[in-house]
C-alpha cells in the first residue's frame, strides 16, 4: 500500500463561530457542540472523511475558541500555543480562520492578528453563519483584495460543510507554516501556558501597548468589511424579545427555576414507562434462559451473574438517552448563557464567578467534561474552587441508584396539590448536591481560596431553534456509551461478582435441613465476596448497611452504575423466589436471615442516597482532576472531604429516620 | 454619565472605558470600541448583571460593577 501523505489544517476562530460544527461534519467526528461561548477547551484531532481514498490525507484539528491571541484562560491558551508550536513537532499546513456572519467585525479582528502571524498564503477565511447567503462573490473579493487572504462564506447548517470540504480538496498543501512575527503577549496571559512560551516566539508588551494593537485590529476589520452588509437582524430581534422576559427582573429567576425543575421532572416521570418495558423485557429473558438452561453453575452464571448485573443497569438506559436529549435541546437554544446570567449575584455570593454556571451544567452529564470547562475561567482561585465542587454536581451515573432507590422504597403521594413525592425526592437529590457544591465553593473562598472575583463578562449568543436531529443524534451517543461501557466493565465485574460470592462452596453440613432460602443466604455468607463484605460490615453498620450493600459501595467507587450492576447480581444469587425477576422487586423482598425483618426501609434508602450525592465514586474523575490540577494533592482532599460528608450524611438521615 | 445610569432600552453612544485593565481588554477583545451604540436591554434581580445589546446584532451581560466603568454621552 502507498504511503499516505499528510496535510494538517488548524481551525481557528471566535467561540460560537461554529468550528466543532465543522468539525464534527468533516471528520464524523463528536465533540461537543452547543450555542453558548466556550464549549471546547482541548484540542481535538480528526481525519476529514471525504478523501479517505485518495493519496493526501488531510487532518483537521479543532481547537477552543479566541477572541485575539492573548489568552486570559487556560483554554484560550490551548490554542496560542498551538500557533507557537507550529514551528516544531506540531506542524501545520493551512490555517482556516472561521469567521461568524453575527459577529462579523469582531471575529475579523482576529482574523487579521492570525495573518499577521502565519502569513496569507496559507491562510484562509470562512465565514460562516450565512445561512441565507446573503454575502456574494463580490464581497468575498472585497475583502481578499484588502486582506490579502482567500475567503470563503457558507453555512455550517445549510450546506453541510461542503463548500469548506470541496475547497480544501483542491488546494495544494506544498509547504508547511512558518511563523512570521513573534507574538505579542502581556506577562498576564504567559501564566495561563501549561509550559511558559519559548521566548523567541512571543515578545512580551505592556498592557497598554496590547490593548492598543487589539484595537488597531478592530478599526482596521471595520475598514475592510465597510461594504459588506451585515446580516438581516431578524434573528436578533427575536433574541431581543425573548429575552425580556428570560432576563427580566421579576420572570428571569422564575424560568430559571421552572426550566430545570421540569427537566428534573420529565427525567423521573416520562422515562418511567420505557424504563418498566425494559425491565420486563430483561426479567422475561431472564426467565426464559432459567427455562430453557439445565440447573447449575452456568445457568447461574448467565442468569444470576450476567443477567441480573448487566440487565440491572440496562433499565436505566432510556433515563441515560433522555437526560442527554433534555440537555442537549437546552445547549442548543442559547439558554444556558442566560442561566449564568441569571445566577451570577447567587454564585457570586459563594465566592464563585457566573461563567462558573457553565461547567456545573456540563457536570450535570458527567463531571469530567464539567472540570475541564473551567479552564474557561480565568482567575486560578475560582477555578480550583469551582473544580473541587464540580464533582457533588449530580452526574448522569447517579442517575440509575436514584431512579432505583426512589422509584422502589419512597411512597408514591401526591404533596402540596400538584408535586409527585417521587419526582420531588429526585429533584431534591439533584438540589442538594448543587447546594452542597455551592456552600463548599464559599469554604473553599473564605479558605483556602480567598480572592477577588475575575470579570462577568460574557456574550449572550442569539438564541436558535434547537433541532431535535440533534438532540436524539446526542442521546443515541450517549446511549451508546452506556452500551458500551455495559457490555465491557459492567459484564467484567458482574461475571468477578458471580466467581466470588459462588465460591468457595458453604460447607454441605451447615446446609443440612435449611429451607432453600436459608441455603442461598448461607452459601453467599460463605463466598469469598461475603467473607470480605462482613469484614467491611461494622465501618457501615452505623449507617444502616448490611455486607452486601458494603459491596456495591466498594465497587462502586470505580464507577457509581457499578453499584446497580453488584446489587443486582447479589440479590439475584440471593433470590429463590420465582415470582419477583426485577431488582426493584428483590430488594423489597430481602429479608434479614436472622430477624426475618425486610433489609430494605426507607432509612437504609436515603442513607445509601445520601452517601451517593456527596461522595467521590469515579476514578474516571480522579484521572482527569490529576491531569488538570498537575498532582494528586487536591483529587486526595478531594476525595477525603466528599467520603467524609456522605458518610456523615447517611449517618444524619440513617439515625433521624429509623 | 456611565452605562449602569442609563435606562432600559437608551440607546447611548460610548465616550470612554475606565482604566480596570481587566475589564477594558475583555470589552475590546468582544470588539466594543469608543463611539459604539450601547443599549441596555435588561437587569438581572438582586443587583445581578445587565445585559446590554452592542451595535445592532451583538448581545452580552456584565455585573453593575463594570458597567459602571463605562462612560456613555450623556
Ligand atoms: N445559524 C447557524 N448556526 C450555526 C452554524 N454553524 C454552527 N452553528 C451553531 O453555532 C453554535 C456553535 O457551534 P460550535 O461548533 O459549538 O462552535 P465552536 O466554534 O466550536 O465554539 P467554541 O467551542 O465555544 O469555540 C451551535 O449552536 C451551532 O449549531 C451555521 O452555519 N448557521
Ligand atoms: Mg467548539
Amino acid at each position: 500500500m502507498l504511503k499516505q501523505v499528510e496535510a494538517t489544517i488548524l481551525l481557528i476562530g471566535f467561540p460560537n463561530a461554529g468550528k466543532s460544527t465543522f468539525f464534527n461534519i468533516l471528520t464524523g467526528g463528536t465533540r461537543k457542540v452547543s450555542n453558548y461561548s466556550g464549549v471546547t477547551v482541548d484540542v481535538g484531532h480528526g481525519d476529514i472523511e471525504s478523501n479517505k481514498n485518495e493519496g493526501l490525507q488531510l487532518k483537521l484539528i479543532d481547537l477552543p475558541g479566541v477572541y485575539n491571541l492573548i489568552p486570559t484562560s487556560y483554554d484560550e491558551a490551548v490554542t496560542v500555543q498551538s500557533l507557537l508550536d507550529l514551528n516544531d513537532y506540531h506542524q501545520a499546513d493551512k490555517v482556516v480562520v472561521l469567521l461568524d456572519y453575527q459577529r462579523l467585525e469582531a471575529s475579523l479582528s482576529l482574523g487579521l492578528a492570525v495573518r499577521d502571524v502565519v502569513g496569507d498564503e496559507n491562510l484562509v477565511f470562512v465565514i460562516n453563519k450565512d445561512d441565507e447567503s446573503e454575502i456574494n462573490a463580490e464581497m468575498r473579493e472585497e475583502i481578499k483584495q484588502r486582506t490579502g487572504v482567500q475567503t470563503l462564506s457558507t453555512s455550517a447548517l445549510q450546506n453541510n460543510g461542503k463548500v469548506l470540504d470541496d475547497f480544501l480538496r483542491t488546494l495544494s498543501y506544498a509547504n508547511k507554516i512558518d511563523l512570521k512575527n513573534k507574538l505579542p503577549m502581556t506577562e498576564e496571559s504567559v501564566k495561563y501556558f501549561r509550559k511558559t512560551p519559548e521566548l523567541d516566539r512571543i515578545s512580551l508588551k505592556s498592557d497598554t501597548e496590547i490593548s492598543s494593537t487589539i484595537n488597531w485590529y478592530h478599526d482596521k476589520s471595520r475598514d475592510v468589511l465597510e461594504k459588506v452588509i451585515a446580516p438581516k437582524n431578524t434573528k436578533a430581534k427575536i433574541t431581543e424579545k425573548i429575552d425580556r422576559f428570560v432576563l427580566n427582573p421579576f420572570f428571569g429567576g422564575a424560568i430559571f427555576l421552572s426550566i430545570f425543575y421540569m427537566i428534573f421532572h420529565a427525567l423521573y416521570t416520562w422515562a418511567g414507562p420505557v424504563m418498566e418495558l425494559v425491565e420486563t423485557a430483561i426479567g422475561g429473558v431472564g426467565e426464559l434462559l432459567t427455562g430453557i438452561m439445565p440447573e447449575g453453575l452456568l445457568q447461574s452464571l448467565i442468569v444470576d451473574g450476567v443477567i441480573g448485573g448487566v440487565g440491572g443497569v440496562l433499565v436505566f438506559l432510556p433515563q441515560i438517552m433522555f437526560l442527554f436529549f433534555l440537555l442537549s435541546l437546552l445547549e442548543q437554544s442559547g439558554y444556558i448563557a442566560r442561566a449564568a446570567v441569571v445566577t451570577d449575584k447567587l454564585m457570586g455570593y459563594f465566592g464563585l464567578n457566573g461563567k462558573a454556571f457553565l461547567p456545573y451544567m456540563s457536570g450535570f452529564a458527567c463531571a469530567i467534561p464539567g472540570i475541564m470547562a473551567a479552564r474557561t475561567l480565568s482567575n486560578p482561585r475560582e477555578r480550583v474552587a469551582t473544580i473541587m465542587t464540580i464533582p457533588l454536581i449530580t452526574c448522569s451515573a447517579r442517575l440509575p441508584v436514584y431512579i432505583l432507590l426512589i422509584g422502589t422504597f419512597v411512597p408514591k403521594q401526591t404533596v402540596l396539590g400538584i408535586f409527585d413525592s417521587q419526582a420531588l425526592s429526585f429533584f431534591f437529590l439533584y438540589f442538594l448536591g448543587s447546594a452542597a457544591a455551592l456552600v463548599i465553593a464559599k469554604v473553599l473562598r473564605l479558605s483556602f481560596f480567598k480572592g477577588e472575583s475575575g470579570n462577568f463578562i460574557i456574550d449572550l449568543p442569539l438564541y436558535q431553534r434547537p433541532s431535535l436531529k440533534a438532540a436524539f443524534m446526542q442521546a443515541w451517543r450517549k446511549g451508546k456509551a452506556f452500551l458500551k461501557k455495559a457490555g465491557t466493565i459492567i459484564l467484567a465485574l458482574s461475571i468477578v461478582i458471580w466467581v466470588l460470592s459462588t465460591f468457595p462452596k458453604a460447607n454441605p453440613d451447615l446446609l443440612v435441613g435449611k429451607t432453600e432460602a436459608q441455603v442461598a443466604s448461607i452459601s453467599l455468607e460463605q463466598s469469598m465476596l461475603g467473607t470480605m463484605g462482613r469484614t467491611v460490615e461494622p465501618v457501615i453498620k452505623p449507617i444502616g448497611m448490611d455486607w452486601k450493600m458494603g459491596v456495591g459501595l466498594l465497587v462502586s467507587f470505580g464507577a457509581r452504575e457499578l453499584f446497580v450492576s453488584a446489587m443486582g447480581t447479589l440479590y439475584a444469587l440471593g433470590d429463590v423466589d420465582e415470582e419477583s425477576e426485577s431488582l426493584r422487586q428483590r430488594l423489597i423482598n430481602e429479608k434479614d436471615p436472622v430477624t426475618g425483618k425486610p433489609v430494605y426501609s426507607l432509612a437504609v434508602a436515603w442513607s445509601l442516597l445520601i452517601f451517593f450525592v456527596f461522595a467521590l465514586q469515579c476514578t474516571g474523575t480522579m484521572g482527569v482532576l490529576r491531569k488538570e490540577l498537575g498532582s494528586w494533592k487536591v483529587p486526595l482532599i478531594m476525595f477525603t472531604y466528599m467520603g467524609t460528608l456522605g458518610y456523615l450524611g447517611s449517618w444524619i438521615v440513617y439515625t433521624y429516620l429509623s | 454619565m456611565n452605562l449602569l445610569e442609563l435606562k432600559v432600552g437608551e440607546p447611548r453612544l460610548i465616550k470612554d472605558f475606565s482604566q480596570n485593565q481587566s475589564v477594558y481588554f475583555k470589552l475590546l477583545s468582544l470588539g466594543i470600541l469608543p463611539g459604539d451604540e450601547i443599549e441596555i436591554m435588561g437587569k438581572a434581580p438582586f443587583g445581578g448583571p445587565i445585559s446590554i445589546k452592542h451595535g445592532s446584532q451583538t448581545f452580552l451581560a456584565l455585573r453593575r460593577s463594570e458597567a459602571k466603568q463605562i462612560e456613555v454621552e450623556s
